[in-house]
């Protein structure tokens, strides 16, 4: 379809978790010229050249090749490989993840999407004791109380205040901003506190202590060390009429890891026993929920899963791109969207360029890469659906043409030529 | 054409008041009226004398895909019991009590399954849910969307405006592809999610909303009669689980006097005793089942309870909260937008436990005192009394008295006292089996393709070797045929189909959809525009490959 000049609404930005909905584009020329409603972050994110410049569609070792020279070489690296590995899959969509899955399954890969530092040790908590939580509409119409431990929005996430966790009035929270009492946990004043009711200053590894005071606080325990802060902190959580409590992946990240989550979801839980009170995250950019979705419908477990066994295995420690590369086991990547490289280790990064590298993305072919093809980038040029942080699902609206396929093409000849390459099935390790 | 014959088996097809040695043919996917030339010869014939033929069993109450049901799998990984192994043409998986959605479709074929129907799904949820859906092999599948905690439903209740409750009921069904309406604990979720507790009585206000519980239920019950979807209201009641429910649970059952409804796992609703004095729960299945055997508009499906390890799961976030505090497990709640909550915990039903064991009588005693089989449909309540995969020893129960009082025997005696099931002596027959997992399911939701093996029918088939050992005859049918396609041959899994998925098209006066829109579009967190599912929601892209 030729771009002709046009306005599209309700598109969706996808540069930040908020995954707004909301944008009208106005397309001129082969060009994103307008994005309205959009923040800064989304408006550089539309605005951007998406074009594929000179790159050439595909690579082979770093010489421009036929998209049919490169699957079939992308497809022998993998068919060869007897340990290979799945990541990226964040700036994707839930159709082009569940074809990956279906690949890993083929192959007895390892696949862990995204960067499992961020997730794991909040999962690792969720699975101890569960989260008490709810979609950000719920927020948006019935939260008196909005806590942001540790998180910025509006630096990371420009809209979310004016959106869905403080400006909106609600069916239960007419009033809006003035309904709602905003209260800002972190290490030193951001640009959210600026606009908050209350800062609370606390110490980036004294997070877990904090939590499990004001734990007990809430329930009901004398805690004479209890400074003044956090006991009025404990005070304005208790009276909320519904709360809402969002987290980000640095509580995972600090001394303590997951117990450190694990602290904060049982607060938030046992907040529920006076009154309610729900914790939520602020989501990354792209789709990255929506791959633990479908890795989790498919396979049973959000990330780091293992195929090896002709089944999928959570194994938290072991299946992580992470681990799978700084421990020198995998032996082939396949890198679908996303660049991992920015939150692997240096070891991880040193094995990852002694080994054959299948890259997908857009930009994929001025990547290093063994194998390298160029995609049409999610929510600009390919369609698809993707899942917020709360499990909400959006049709992608995509405004601009390429001669590109979409990533999910490339995985769906891929797997084709898997499945046509003659000889043994992979060994089933017992 | 491919045509398909299964020959000389003992057909047995309750709704064509059929039980006797015949063939049954199958031509593109249907079932046909076989050729008069009995020299006639089809593409494959599979011979099934000294074998039983029945229509391919029906679920109409288990929760297999969506927001909830990923949830547990995600927090769960010490219920990965089990897996499937991949092979050649079909995916691995886990399983346990919630497995992954390829292991769900193997699984409920292999039990010789070929429908279920997903009971629960948040409107906001339904886009995800048919994700699954699609990731869910070699059976059919519908879902029940949830309307009994939606805000704008109880606005048009509060403002008497029928009219547009209907509208707006089938532009619902529509926009979310769903089968059917379902209400769980109508009102009281949403009180509880305000936090002013769950509701008691169907007499009490849902604060902001001004409407009571029994308006909810009897409106929305009207809206799907009057709309003249295939399965009426599906009603989750309130008070699930409580000591005492019973009154509450006669309470709903009259309400809906004048109208079809479904009750949903109606074993779970049925107990004496009261709030104050939990200890003293006992079995009131005896004045409900006579209720439902003197009332000809209202159907149940039991929700059995089976001993081990599972995974509660339900809309009606108050339980969740209710099984957490009683259990001390771990608790997965979410409050879902407009409609709904859902609460995840799981429960391990042991029969030493008095209340469990209770329970699993219970369950017993509704399906043997139900007297029309065609009315009470079989299910654990997938996976909340147990899996799917329990149907088998279920049905072994019902057989069979014998193996019933055996059970019986290693619970603690107090249950003897508090529940008749032990003086029962009725014993099913298989062609009452046959009605209850599939032929009454298929008309309880009125999928009138489904349940029997008349021309025209769905060519699904389950085809058993008799056996006196039900739990093992039904546990491994010889064959299963999906679609014309034979699926399972002898335990194992062959090239499955996809399956379809189910839904229901009410029309609605479109004029009714900018104000829906409007509302929409002022309470949600999404753009109206990007909340109807539709077929086309798969990849759109305008690249191609060179
Ligand atoms: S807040 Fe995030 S999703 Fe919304 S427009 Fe800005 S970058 Fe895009
Ligand atoms: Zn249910």
């Amino acid at each position: 379809m030729p771009d002709a000049d046009r306005t599209i609404a309700d598109a969706t930005c996808t540069a930040c978790g908020c995954l707004c909905d909301d944008i009208v584009l106005t397309v001129s020329n082969h060009r994103i010229v307008a994005a309205e409603h959009a923040c800064p972050i989304g408006a550089a994110w539309f605005l951007a050249d998406h074009g594929p410049g000179d790159r050439p569609i595909a690579t082979i070792e770093g010489q421009p090749a036929t998209a049919e020279q490169a699957l079939g070489r992308a497809a022998e690296i993998l068919a060869k490989s007897r340990s290979p590995l799945i990541v990226g899959l964040t700036r994707t969509s839930l159709e082009t993840q569940a074809r990956a899955v279906a690949i890993a399954d083929r192959l007895g890969a390892a696949i862990d999407p995204g960067d499992s530092g961020d997730s794991l040790p909040r999962w690792r908590a969720i699975q101890r004791v569960g989260i008490v939580s709810a979609t950000l509409g719920e927020v948006k119409n019935r939260a008196d109380v909005i806590v942001f431990w540790g998180v910025d929005p509006i630096t990371t996430h420009p809209r979310h205040l004016e959106r869905y966790s403080v400006g909106p009035r609600g069916r239960f929270v007419p009033e809006g901003r003035a309904g709602r009492t905003v209260v800002v946990v972190d290490v030193a004043p951001t640009a959210t506190s600026a606009v908050a009711d209350r800062f609370v200053r606390i110490v980036a590894d004294e997070q877990g202590e904090v939590l499990a005071t004001l734990r007990a606080l809430v329930l009901g325990v004398e805690m004479p060390e209890a400074e003044d802060p956090v006991r009025e902190l404990a005070e304005t959580l208790k009276t909320a009429r519904y709360g809402a409590f969002f987290f980000g992946p640095d509580l995972g990240r600090s001394r303590g890891g997951e117990a450190v989550v694990e602290d904060a979801l049982k607060l938030v839980r046992d907040l529920n026993h006076a009154t309610r009170f729900v914790a939520l995250t602020l989501g990354g950019p792209g789709n990255p929920s929506g791959a633990e979705a479908v890795l989790t419908w498919q396979a049973g477990s959000p990330r780091a899963v293992d195929f090896s066994a002709g089944f999928p295995q959570f194994l938290p420690d072991d299946a992580t791109a992470e681990a799978m590369l700084s421990q020198g086991r995998a032996d082939a990547v396949l890198i679908v969207a996303d660049d991992p490289t920015g939150f692997l280790s240096g070891e991880a990064r040193a094995h990852l360029g002694r080994i054959p590298t299948i890259v997908i993305g857009p930009d994929a072919t001025s990547r290093d890469a063994t194998v390298a093809l160029g995609s049409a980038t999610m929510g600009i040029h390919s369609g698809g659906t993707i899942m917020r942080c709360d499990g909400a699902t959006l049709p992608l609206r995509p405004a601009l043409a390429t001669t590109r396929p979409s990533d999910l093409e490339w995985l769906t000849d891929l797997e084709r030529r898997l499945t046509e390459i003659p000889g043994e099935p992979r060994a089933i390790s017992p | 054409m491919t045509t398909l014959r299964i020959k000389g088996g003992r057909v047995i097809d309750p709704a064509n008041a059929i039980d006797a040695e015949r063939d049954v043919w199958i031509e593109d996917g249907r079932v046909i009226a076989g050729p008069s030339d009995p020299a006639a010869r089809a593409d494959r014939t599979i011979d099934a004398s000294g074998y039983v033929v029945m229509p391919g069993g029906v679920d109409m109450h288990c929760h297999i895909a969506g927001s909830k049901v990923n949830a547990a799998r995600a927090f769960r990984p010490e219920d990965k019991t089990g897996h499937i192994a991949r092979t050649g043409h079909s995916r691995s998986g886990t399983t346990g009590s919630v497995p992954t959605t390829f292991a769900t479709g193997y699984k409920y074929a292999g039990l010789g399954y070929t429908t279920a129907v997903d009971a629960a799904i948040a409107p906001f949820g339904a886009r995800h849910a048919h994700h699954e859906f699609r990731d869910t092999p070699a059976i059919d599948k519908a879902f029940l969307v949830l309307m009994g905690n939606n805000h704008y439903v109880m606005d048009r209740i509060r403002e008497g405006d029928r009219d547009r409750l209907r509208q707006y009921v089938a532009w619902l069904l529509n926009a979310t592809g769903a089968y059917g309406v379902k209400a769980v604990n109508p009102g009281g979720v949403e009180r509880w999610k305000e936090g002013h507790g769950n509701v008691s009585s169907l007499d009490q206000m849902v604060e902001g909303f001004g409407v009571t519980p029994r308006q909810i239920l009897t409106e929305l019950a009207r809206a799907a009669d009057d709309l003249a979807i295939p399965h009426p209201i599906h009603v989750h009641g309130p008070n699930l689980g409580l000591p005492g429910n019973f009154a509450s649970t006669l309470e709903t059952l009259a309400a809906l006097d004048g109208h079809r409804a479904h009750l949903a796992h109606i074993q779970f609703h049925s107990y004496g005793g009261s709030l104050d004095k939990p200890g003293k729960i006992d079995s009131q299945v005896p004045i409900l089942a006579d209720y439902i055997n003197t009332h000809r508009n209202l159907t149940v499906d039991v929700g059995q309870v089976v001993f081990g390890d599972t995974t509660s799961m339900t809309a009606d976030g108050a339980v969740g909260q209710f099984l957490h505090s009683v259990t001390g497990r771990k608790w997965i709640s979410q409050d879902i937008e407009q409609e709904t909550g859902c609460g995840v915990v799981p429960i391990t039903y042991e029969n030493t436990n008095l209340v469990h064991a209770l329970q699993w009588a219970i369950g017993l005693e509704w399906y043997l005192r139900v007297d029309d089989p065609w009315r009470i449909a079989m299910s654990t309540d997938h996976p909340n009394g147990g899996s799917f995969l329990a149907y088998p020893q279920i049905i072994s129960y019902l057989m069979s008295r014998n193996h019933r009082d055996e059970a019986l025997k290693a619970l603690p005696d107090r249950v003897r006292a508090r529940s008749g099931l032990a003086d029962l002596s009725r014993e099913y027959s298989l062609s009452e089996i046959a009605i209850i997992t599939r032929a009454g399911p298929a008309r309880m939701l009125g999928m009138t393709s489904k349940g029997h093996l008349g021309p025209g029918a769905d060519g699904d088939v389950t085809i058993y070797a008799p056996s006196n050992d039900f739990q093992r005859m039904f546990s491994l049918p010889r064959f299963v045929i999906k679609s014309g396609h034979v699926v399972i041959d002898d335990g194992e899994l062959r090239s499955p189909p996809d399956g379809t998925t189910l839904s229901v098209s009410p029309s609605y006066d479109e004029s009714i959809v900018p104000d829906i829109a409007e509302w929409f579009d002022e309470n949600a967190s999404i753009r109206f525009a990007n909340f109807a599912w539709q077929e086309g929601d798969a990849p759109s892209h305008f690249g191609s490959l060179p």
